[in-house]
C-alpha cells in the first residue's frame, strides 16, 4: 500500500498517476479531513481503492509520499521509525537539511528516505543526469523555475525570493540576498522568456550531493517587479488554488570531446504536475523495489534508476524539450 | 538659497531622467530567440 500525505495539489497528482501505474490501494491522510474525502470519492472506483486514514495508520503503508506544506522533517521521522519509507516533496532547504540527517535513521529502519522529489529540486536533479550523460565531465549546473504548484508552494515562492540564496562557486557555499542576480532565461512555450533571479532554493545542495563532481550551481526563479518589491512583506493577497503554466529549466556546461558545451533541457507543464509525477513514480520506483538502498538520496544520484525514472515520468505526460542551436 | 537647492534638484532630476530615457530607448533590446528553438525530445534515452 502507498500513503499520500496531504491531499492538495500536489497530492492529487501522486494519486492520479499512481493510479495510473495501477496503483491499487493508496490511503490518504490530510490535516484537513473533508479535502482528503474528496479526493478519494474523485479517484475511487472499479478496481481502485482510496482509503482517507488517520495520521498513525499511515504507518502500515510500504512508502508514504508527503505532499503538505513544509516542515516534513517530523512525519518523515515518525514513519521511518516505524520502517516505513518516505518521498519528501519539500522544497525549503532546512526542511530539507534535516531530512539529510535522518539518513542513518533510515539504515538503520531498513528504509528508503528519498529528499527532494518534487519539479525543483527532484526533476531538476533528474534532468542535470539525464544531460550529463552526453558530456564527458561536467561542470556547471544552473536551474532556472517559474511558476507555482499549489498555495503552500506559492508561498514557498514568496518566501524564496525574500531570503538568502545559496550556490556552489569554485569550491565554496556563496550565500547572495534572493532577488539579485537578474538573468534572462528562455522557456519553451507558453512560458517564454523570464526574467529570473536568486532564490531561496534547496536545489544547489541536493544537486551538488549528486554530482560531487560540479565547481558552480545556482538556482533561480522567475519574477515580476511586484513579486521582488513585495516579497519582504507577508503576503497581502492570497494565493490561487493552483498557479497557472510553469516551466524548470537546467543548463549543464561541461566538456565533451575535447570541446567546451553548453546544453538546456526544460520542462514546460503546471509545476504542481510535474511535482506529482515525480513524487509518484519515485515512490512506485521503491514499490517495485528499483530503489531499494536503505538511507537518505536524492534524484540524479547515482544510486538511483535516473533513467527509468524520467521514462516513467515522460511516460505519465510531461513532455521534455531540449534546446537546439539554428 | 533655497531657490538655489531646487534648481539643482531640478537639474539633477532631469539629467537623470535623460540619461535614463536614452538608455531606455536606444538601449540594445533583447529580441526573439533567432539562433535555436525548442524541440520536443520524444525518447528521453535517445537524446
Amino acid at each position: 500500500m502507498i500513503g499520500i500525505g496531504g491531499a492538495g495539489v500536489v497530492g492529487s497528482r501522486v494519486a492520479e498517476t499512481l493510479r495510473l501505474f495501477s496503483h491499487q490501494q493508496i490511503c490518504v491522510y490530510d490535516t484537513e479531513q473533508i479535502i482528503a474525502q474528496r479526493l478519494a470519492g474523485r479517484l475511487s472506483g472499479g478496481e481502485y481503492q482510496i482509503s482517507v486514514v488517520d495520521r498513525n495508520a499511515m504507518k502500515s503503508a510500504k512508502v508514504v509520499v508527503l505532499c503538505g506544506p513544509s516542515p516534513h522533517f517530523s512525519i518523515a521521522k515518525e514513519l521511518l521509525d516505524a520502517s516505513v519509507s518516505v518521498v519528501s516533496t519539500s522544497d525549503d532547504i532546512a526542511d530539507c537539511l534535516n531530512l539529510l540527517t535522518l539518513s542513518q535513521l533510515a539504515i538503520e529502519n531498513k528504509a528508503v528516505l528519498i529528499v527532494g522529489a518534487a519539479s525543483s529540486p527532484g526533476m531538476s536533479g533528474l534532468l542535470v543526469r539525464h544531460l550529463a550523460e552526453s558530456f564527458d565531465s561536467i561542470d556547471e549546473v544552473h536551474v532556472a523555475l517559474h511558476g507555482t504548484g499549489g498555495p503552500a508552494c506559492a508561498r514557498q515562492h514568496h518566501r524564496a525570493l525574500s531570503g538568502q540564496s545559496i550556490g556552489w562557486h569554485d569550491g565554496e557555499w556563496l550565500r547572495r540576498p534572493a532577488g539579485s542576480g537578474r538573468e534572462l532565461c528562455w522557456f519553451p512555450e507558453p512560458v517564454g522568456a523570464y526574467d529570473c533571479y536568486r532564490g531561496e532554493l534547496p536545489d544547489p545542495l541536493l544537486i551538488k550531493r549528486a554530482f560531487p563532481e560540479l565547481e558552480r550551481v545556482t538556482g533561480r526563479v522567475t519574477a515580476t517587479r511586484r513579486d521582488r518589491v513585495f516579497s519582504r512583506v507577508p503576503m497581502m493577497i492570497p494565493p490561487q488554488a493552483e498557479g497557472g503554466m510553469g516551466g524548470l529549466r537546467v543548463e549543464v556546461r561541461g566538456m565533451k570531446s575535447g570541446a567546451r558545451l553548453v546544453d538546456v533541457i526544460a520542462v514546460a507543464e503546471r509545476v504542481g504536475q510535474v511535482a506529482g509525477v515525480v513524487a509518484a513514480s519515485t515512490a512506485h520506483a521503491i514499490v517495485t523495489n528499483k530503489i531499494d538502498k536503505p538511507g537518505a538520496h536524492v534524484l540524479g544520484d547515482k544510486s538511483m534508476p535516473n533513467s527509468w525514472l524520467v521514462s516513467q515520468i515522460c511516460g505519465a505526460g510531461i513532455n521534455l524539450h531540449s534546446f537546439v542551436r539554428a | 538659497m533655497a531657490v538655489k537647492f531646487i534648481r539643482r534638484v531640478l537639474l539633477a532630476v532631469s539629467v537623470a531622467s535623460a540619461v535614463a530615457g536614452v538608455i531606455r530607448f536606444k538601449g540594445k533590446g533583447v529580441g526573439a530567440i533567432k539562433q535555436g528553438g525548442w524541440r520536443k525530445v520524444t525518447d528521453p534515452k535517445q537524446n
